[in-house]
């Protein structure tokens, strides 16, 4: 109980930290001790896997990856400069009072639509740390290559067609354009837009 | 049924309280990469709610959910870091209002 | 109710032949025309001289069909149609439509005979003998048909065809105006017409003549009334009942013959045919039979009074077949239906006569059809004075003419079923007849010839409006040379009839003609009136001498004829305004039927379509484009304003969840 005290407060502490902080490094930084404390929390559930999962491709992938783009952007000038603010001054409060009461109508309902316990076919029930038990490595591979096989195989289409998205996106060439007198033409245009677009 | 020494409801609280940070974030923040960790936030919330009920369950099917959750997430972070750098290497800066061509 | 005797069933192959050989010709004319050339006359006539051929060998089959004794005509019944249900279309020879049928063939035939010496050199000859031959089997489908809905057909078929002849030469404005007239008036017929089935089906259930005059007893007084009045709308506008007569004298603009067959003998009188076929229904609606009868009546003498005071030839013989189709209404109206198809009969010969006769004139002198610009004509057309005279004698009912013994059992059958009003417009009427026929007579063919005459010495106001003379030169000097007995013996032969057709009659209740319908009619009770018929035919007769004797004195004696050019201008000038416009029934119908339509039209056209139609739609646009634009602002193109409307759509699920909560325990 002490411990899930602590995890909660470190998760609530930076997951604000995340998301107010002015440069995005920092956000960085919160969100990795934000998993950090997640992969924490998710031991004390009895999920080892999932726990080792969450720090190898979250912290090790993911949050590398948004450093990586922060470090290649921070090579231009300015690249986080911020316009005139076009939402409302009252915008921002209200959407915190918005999702406080939203926050506070999800608790409750929680409350009411308790969960009741009525497992079947769940795995066998054990101490952590033994095999083939809830929440082992074991188990936990047994039914994602038996019963769960074809959506395991669809996550590698999933990575598939996001692998060809970013190299579609962020590849030096564009596809669609059979000259690159032809694609920086196409980016002047499109950079007029978006300039056009933010000025309106 | 394994015993849980903190109640579910705790962790239920606990995670639509991280999920709501996340979506301020995403409705607050300007900058796009502050706002798609806004959103890994709210995956990982998703996360914690599957693997509370699985645990209170004792049933392995939300740990293969939250995998694939991971999975997904994956893939939307790549996407959208590759569409930040595209806008950027157009625009030479990145604001999320900036990008609002779909104007009626 | 007994049942209603509908013929022998059976197959009757002559029938057929006698109904389809027009349709063949009509085909043949129209597709062929113009291979055909001058051989589309002779080939129509030929077919319809066929038809009638076929017409006598039905009228003996349908004698043989009866099995106990050759004296009643029963009928024949040849079923064509039954296979849809409901609707049993089938041909009945009866004694009635045997009538008409004769006449139809016959009559038509020799009129087509006639055609071709009259159309000779028109450009448009195989054209003409197609309509005609359409008309025909049009015409033969109305009185053959063995129910209403194929009576309709028909109804609607000769509407159609004197559509085709009165607008027969379409160059001339006034023909086509004539044509749309009279078609316009006689849909507004139809449409009666169908009212009347709708009604018929609705109560009875079936179309067919046999169901429904069998029925007739079932069917609530003021409904049948209804089914009669709609009928009678259909009659009225059919055979130029008053006040829908005023197409009949402007459809004089189709050439003589059609006059002849169409707007005299035949189609004109399809409005006696359908009160006489529906005999059953009338005699059981004495409110129908007295309207039927008074409209009858007040026609007679409208035509007989118009009559007098035109100039064309034609048009005053329309005036007096409306006049005389009024008797005939009267007669079938007031319940007399032997005496009314009688004058049928009769008038069929002599007002054919009369127009063939006129024919000849018109034709003789290059289209003239002024009488004012005719006279001394006896020296000139003999044959056509003799002609005239004897369709002059018979029309005015002159003892031992066919128009006496037809004229005098209407008029006494008025008076029968209890109509003394009638009965003394019968006789008025009588006596204007002999005036205006004798005055057309003397105008025609005593005197001197004023063809010569300026136009305006004889009051003629618009030379070039009056008669057709100025129309188709085309066919007007070549007339002269055609040869004159095609025109001449139809004619000729039609005196005949003309004169002893009437001794039909004679004899009563013995006579050969009450014998040939003795079942087609039902009898009623008739009361013995004050006045025996000898006394009736002798005040008819003083009438008639005394309308004579006015004509005479106004237009042939030695004075008469030295001054006729300024007699007529005189006349022609002070012609009272009521008469010269027709007791304004033209007008009366502009105003009320074609005023209001345009009136309505304008409201429309003003108000209703651009405020209320236009407004709607208009409105529709506008309120798609203010909600098109109110929709637009949402589009702000902003992410984070997106992701703040869905946040707002998931707070509605989690409210919609924490509302019904309560349930899900």
């Amino acid at each position: 109980m002490l411990a899930f005290g602590i995890l909660a407060v470190i998760l609530l502490a930076s997951a604000i930290w995340t998301v107010s902080a002015k440069k995005p490094v920092y956000s960085v930084v919160a969100l990795l001790l934000h998993f950090a404390a997640l992969a924490a929390t998710y031991l004390m559930l009895n999920a080892e896997f999932l726990a080792v999962i969450q720090l190898i491709v979250y912290s090790g992938a993911i949050l590398i990856l948004f450093l990586f783009v922060i470090a290649l952007l921070s090579s231009g000038v300015a690249p986080f400069s911020v316009g005139p603010n076009k939402m409302p001054k009252l915008a921002i409060p209200a959407v915190v009072l918005v999702l406080v009461a939203l926050g506070a109508v999800t608790v409750g309902v929680a409350h009411l639509v308790v969960p009741v316990a009525t497992s079947t076919g769940g795995s066998p029930v054990g101490p952590a740390g033994t095999a083939d038990v809830f929440g082992s490595v074991g188990d936990f591979g047994k039914a994602l290559f038996t019963t769960y096989l074809l959506p395991f195989e669809i996550t590698a289409l999933v990575l598939m067609v996001a692998v060809i998205g970013v190299i579609l996106l962020a590849g030096d060439r564009s596809p669609y354009v059979p000259s690159q007198k032809q694609a920086r033409e196409v980016r002047r245009e499109m950079r007029e837009a978006i300039v056009r677009g933010g000025d309106r | 049924m394994l015993p849980m020494s903190v109640p579910l409801l705790d962790y239920v609280a606990l995670s639509s309280v991280i999920f709501f940070i996340g979506v301020a974030g995403v409705l607050i923040r300007r900058n796009p990469l502050i706002v798609l960790m806004s959103i890994e936030l709210m995956f990982n919330a998703a996360n914690l709610l599957f693997m509370a009920f699985s645990r209170a369950w004792a049933h392995n099917a939300g740990h293969i959910f939250a995998f694939l959750v991971i999975t997904v997430a994956a893939a939307e972070a790549a996407i959208g870091l590759a569409i930040v750098v595209t806008v950027f290497r157009t625009a030479r800066h990145v604001d999320v209002d900036d990008v609002a061509l779909m104007k009626g | 109710m007994t049942h209603y005797q509908m013929g022998n069933p059976g197959s009757y192959p002559y029938l057929l032949a006698l109904w389809l050989l027009p349709l063949v010709g009509a085909i043949v004319a129209w597709a062929f025309g113009p291979q055909l050339k001058r051989l589309a006359g002779p080939l129509c006539s030929a077919l319809l001289g066929a038809s009638f051929v076929a017409t006598l060998l039905s009228w003996h089959d349908a004698t043989q069909s009866v099995a106990t004794g050759a004296a009643n005509l029963v009928g024949a019944h040849q079923a064509l149609v039954s296979w849809i249900p409901g609707f049993n279309f089938g041909l009945l020879l009866d004694p009635l439509s045997l009538l008409w049928t004769c006449i139809i063939t016959g009559v038509g035939f020799l009129i087509h005979v006639y055609s071709i010496g009259y159309m000779e050199g028109d450009n448009a000859f195989a054209r003409f003998f197609a309509y005609l031959n359409f008309f025909v089997f049009a015409m033969l489908t109305l009185v053959l048909s063995d129910n209403f809905v194929g009576l309709l057909v028909g109804w609607g078929l000769v509407g159609l065809a004197s559509y085709f002849l009165i607008g027969f030469w379409f160059y001339k404005p006034s023909a086509v105006a004539a044509a749309r007239k009279a078609f316009v008036i006689n849909v507004a017929g139809d449409v009666g017409i169908m009212f009347a089935i709708f009604m018929i089906v609705a109560s009875v259930h079936s179309i067919s003549y046999g169901d429904v005059f069998g029925s007739v007893g079932s069917l609530s007084t003021p409904w049948l009334l209804a089914i009669c009045i709609c009928l009678f709308i259909g009659a009225a506008a059919k055979s130029a009942q008053v006040p829908l007569h005023t197409w009949l004298p402007d459809a004089m603009e189709g050439p003589t013959p059609v006059s002849a067959l169409i707007h005299a003998a035949t189609m004109v009188t399809a409005g006696v045919y359908l009160v006489a076929r529906c005999a059953p229904l009338w005699s059981q609606s004495p409110d129908a039979q007295l309207l039927v009868g008074s409209i009858g009546g007040v026609t007679a003498l409208a035509g007989a009074i118009l009559g007098c005071v035109q100039w064309d030839i034609k048009r005053i013989l329309a005036y007096s077949t409306m006049s005389q189709i009024g008797y005939m209404i009267m007669g079938v109206g007031v319940g007399a239906y032997e005496g009314g198809v009688a004058h049928f009969f009769t008038h069929a010969f002599f007002k054919a006569q009369l127009f063939l006769g006129s024919g000849i004139i018109i034709h003789a002198l290059a289209n003239e059809q002024d009488v004012r610009r005719m006279g001394g004509l006896v020296k000139k057309l003999p044959f056509a004075f003799v002609a005239m005279l004897v369709g002059v004698l018979a029309i005015c009912g002159i003892p031992g003419f066919s128009g006496s013994f037809s004229k005098d059992a209407v008029i006494y059958g008025t008076l029968q079923h209890g109509h003394p009003v009638l009965y003394a417009v019968g006789i008025l009427t009588a006596g204007i007849t002999a005036y205006y026929m004798f005055r057309l007579l003397f105008v025609t063919f005593l005197g001197a010839y004023r063809g010569e005459v300026d136009p305006s010495d004889l009051g003629i106001r618009h030379p070039e409006l009056a008669g057709t003379h100025t129309a188709h030169d085309d066919h007007g000097h070549d007339a002269h040379h055609a040869p004159a007995w095609l025109m001449n013996v139809p004619v000729g032969i039609l005196i005949v009839p003309s004169i002893l057709a009437g001794w039909l009659l004679f004899g009563g209740e013995n006579s050969p003609w009450a014998h040939f319908f003795a079942q087609q009619f039902p009898q009623a009770t008739l009361a013995t009136p004050a006045v025996s018929e000898m006394t009736t035919t002798l005040i008819v007769l003083a009438c008639v001498a005394i309308g004579i004797a006015i004509a005479w004195r106004r237009y042939a004696t030695r004075d008469a004829q030295d001054t006729a050019v300024e007699r007529l201008r005189t006349e022609s000038v002070k012609m009272p305004a009521i008469l010269a416009n027709a007791f304004y029934f033209d007008a009366a119908l502009d105003l009320v039927f074609v005023r209001s339509s345009q009136l309505l039209g304008t409201l429309f056209g003003r108000l209703i379509d651009p405020q209320v139609i236009d407004g709607a739609v208009r409105e529709t646009a506008f309120s798609a484009q203010w909600l098109g634009t109110f929709v637009r602002s949402f589009q702000t193109g902003l992410v984070r304003a997106y992701a703040f409307i869905l946040v707002l759509g998931v707070a509605c699920f989690l409210v919609y969840y924490a509302v019904t909560a309560g349930g899900l325990h």
